[in-house]
């Protein structure tokens, strides 16, 4: 049987019509309009929906091209996409009608899809992509443990012959990623410390207690918050930067211009950085002090107690040495935030993703080694009983 | 998304590009180019030549729609593309594609998925549909087996292929190509130069390329412009053939003889 074909629609404005006569072992498929970038997935439909139900023997499909108005490369992809569906599906597939004016089109698709799709890349198994991770965080241990011996050896060096060495780029890393965090530092410590001595006078007051606020927020400022609001500041801020800076160079092939004219990207790069931040660290630290327990004065202010009653309370408790523990935290913290950072940004990989890639992992890093040594700081002060 | 019906389609027998004085300058400053103008043809390969700092790839700039023209028009197959204040600005861009001198693919999706990505966007083709178009835009630019590479993992050569092959999704009219033999190996840009003949001569696909190679230029540009910065314009205008053979102005003998000036 053989049926006829449908109604054609002229003119590449109208859409396709496609429709399938299936009579016993012969289906014809009548393709008339334009079939293009323009074509919809509805007008497809019907052929789409013929190729997916199992044949039964092997029958045939013509696709019948005679009504064709218009006709691109992605219509030309439909069909050799749907001609091989056919054969793929146990079909013999073949197409007819074509108008002579798409047949160079039509050659020229014909030619070049001749190869199948190359199939996907299998999925990784969940227990590889552990095992790749784990031998990839080793890796970074490895290199960020390299890092710090090249670094302590450049710090020896530098104190060998602090002369040679270049400290106007201290001076503007230290004004870059120091002075310039103080605003964001002072905002987030103002607001800590009006939120602890809320929570805390909300506590207090049952008790009426409330003056103790101070003396809490005071310790708590000084040894603890002071110095991890600077450092995980400094961490998003300046460190990130570092890893930015040092991947663009990384990629842009700066840091292999540095080693091949026999200088030590360590040297001209990471220290002057890390040396920044160790200096800078503690002074935005103390500031963030200052700031924190401005804030909660406020919230005492707000209860009718005055600022002297306040800041001698809040000052009673808080000894020389919570001062030195937190300035001792936070020059730490500011050698981890600058050394992190570097050697992320140093040890970026190619690519136009690896900047990004660098950034993340010196910030994501630098918070957790921050919490790790906090919580080290916090255990060992306790137990040297300090 | 839109819709494939809101694409414009190229006016009748309008040409892909028609340039009326263009003066190409950027914010405030002085101009970089004044009075430019030039037509490029349908089918036709078209140079825009010229020195480095002569502006060829601010013009570029201003033709792809990325910035406004201080004065002068831009049509693409008969439409203003900056009439009614750039409001149908995005439409007219999908009427042409772009290659980038790095081929500016992105980073974090396969071949497959960067050819696939504008028409996924910006047309109704079933799922099937997009990836039999995408498969076959990579085969034609010789890409075949490498559909799920990444970007990072393939050679320069086979970036810029990639690049032309994502410039063709929508099936433009024309394609603007930014130094595509820059960088690449006499063989693999041969092999650049004959795709792009192939798919001007059997598509119509018209092609406007900024390029500084003699030997691309030669073989296969129809028609090239030569821009210069000292006089801010079109020094001269013609087959590279012809050009090669002129004496005056010296500039234009300076570029085909590579001499210094």
């Amino acid at each position: 049987m053989s049926p006829g074909p449908p109604p054609a629609r002229a003119g590449d404005s109208a859409a396709l019509v496609l429709t399938v006569k299936e009579g016993g072992p012969e289906t014809v498929a009548f393709l008339a309009g334009p079939l293009n970038v323009n074509t919809e997935a509805e007008a497809w439909r019907p052929l789409d929906e013929f190729l997916s139900r199992r044949p039964a023997g092997t029958p045939r499909l013509t696709l019948d091209l005679t009504g064709l108005t218009a006709l691109d490369l992605n219509g030309s992809a439909q069909i050799i996409a749907a001609l091989e569906a056919a054969e793929k599906s146990g079909r013999q597939a073949a197409a007819a009608g074509l108008p002579p004016r798409f047949e160079t089109i039509f050659r020229l698709a014909r030619e070049a899809m001749t190869k199948p799709l190359a199939p996907a890349p299998p999925r990784v198994h969940f227990l590889e992509e552990v095992g790749r991770a784990a031998a990839e965080l080793v890796r970074d241990f490895r290199a960020l443990t390299f890092f710090l011996g090249e670094l302590t050896a450049e710090f020896f060096r530098l104190a060998a012959r602090p002369w040679r060495f270049n400290w106007r780029s201290v001076a503007e890393a230290a004004e870059r990623s120091g002075v310039n965090a103080v605003p964001i530092v002072a905002l987030v410590s103002f607001l800590v410390g009006l939120i602890i001595a809320f929570q805390a006078a909300m506590i207090t007051k049952l008790f009426g207690a409330e003056i103790y606020v101070a003396t809490l927020v005071g310790v708590s400022v000084v040894r603890e918050l002071g110095p991890l609001i600077a450092a995980i500041v400094l961490a998003g801020r300046s460190g990130s930067a570092f890893s930015a800076e040092l991947g663009a160079m990384r990629v842009a092939e700066e840091i292999d211009a540095l080693t091949t004219m026999g200088f030590s990207p360590v040297r001209e790069l990471a220290l002057p950085r890390v040396l920044a931040q160790m200096l800078t660290a503690p002074g935005v630290s103390l500031i963030a002090c200052f700031v924190g327990m401005f804030g909660g004065s406020l919230v005492l202010l707000g209860l009718g107690y005055t600022a002297v009653t306040y800041w001698s309370m809040a000052v009673e408790k808080v000894t020389l040495y919570s001062f030195l523990i937190g300035f001792f935290k936070a020059f730490v913290f500011g050698f981890t935030v600058g050394a992190v950072g570097c050697q992320r940004g140093l040890a970026a990989g190619d690519g136009p993703d690896a900047v990004g890639r660098a950034t993340t992992s010196g910030v994501v890093t630098n918070i957790i080694v921050i919490a790790v040594l906090d919580s080290i700081f916090a255990v060992g002060f306790y137990v040297a009983g300090i | 998304m839109s819709p494939a019906s809101d694409r414009p389609g190229p006016l009748e027998s309008a040409p892909p590009l028609e340039v009326d004085g263009l003066a190409v300058a950027y914010g405030g400053a002085p101009p970089i180019l004044e009075n430019i103008n030039f037509t490029i043809g349908a089918g036709e390969i078209f140079g825009i030549l010229g020195g480095s700092g002569s502006g060829k790839s601010s013009l570029l700039r201003h033709l792809i729609g990325l910035v406004p023209p201080r004065s002068g028009r831009i049509s693409l197959f008969g439409r203003d593309i900056w009439a009614e204040g750039g409001r149908r600005l995005n439409e007219c861009r999908r009427l042409f594609g772009m290659m980038y001198q790095s081929g500016a693919l992105f980073g974090s999706l396969t071949l497959l998925e960067n050819v696939a990505l504008p028409l996924r966007e910006f047309t109704r083709l079933s799922p099937g549909s997009v990836l039999a178009a995408a498969r076959l835009k990579l085969a034609l630019v010789g890409l075949s087996g490498f559909e799920h590479h990444r970007p990072a993992h393939i050679s320069g050569g086979m970036r810029k292929r990639a690049a032309i092959a994502r410039a063709m999704a929508l099936e433009p009219g024309l394609i603007f190509l930014d130094e595509p033999s820059a960088g690449l190996d006499p063989i693999t840009s041969a092999g650049l130069d004959r795709l792009i003949v192939t798919l001007a001569r059997n598509l119509g696909i018209a092609f406007g390329m900024v390029t500084h190679e003699l030997g691309s230029i030669m073989s296969i540009i129809d028609r090239a412009i030569i821009l210069d910065r000292a006089s801010r314009g079109i020094v001269a205008e013609g087959s590279p053939a012809e050009l090669a053979r002129r004496t005056e102005p010296p500039l234009v003998a300076a570029f085909f003889n590579r001499r210094p000036e």
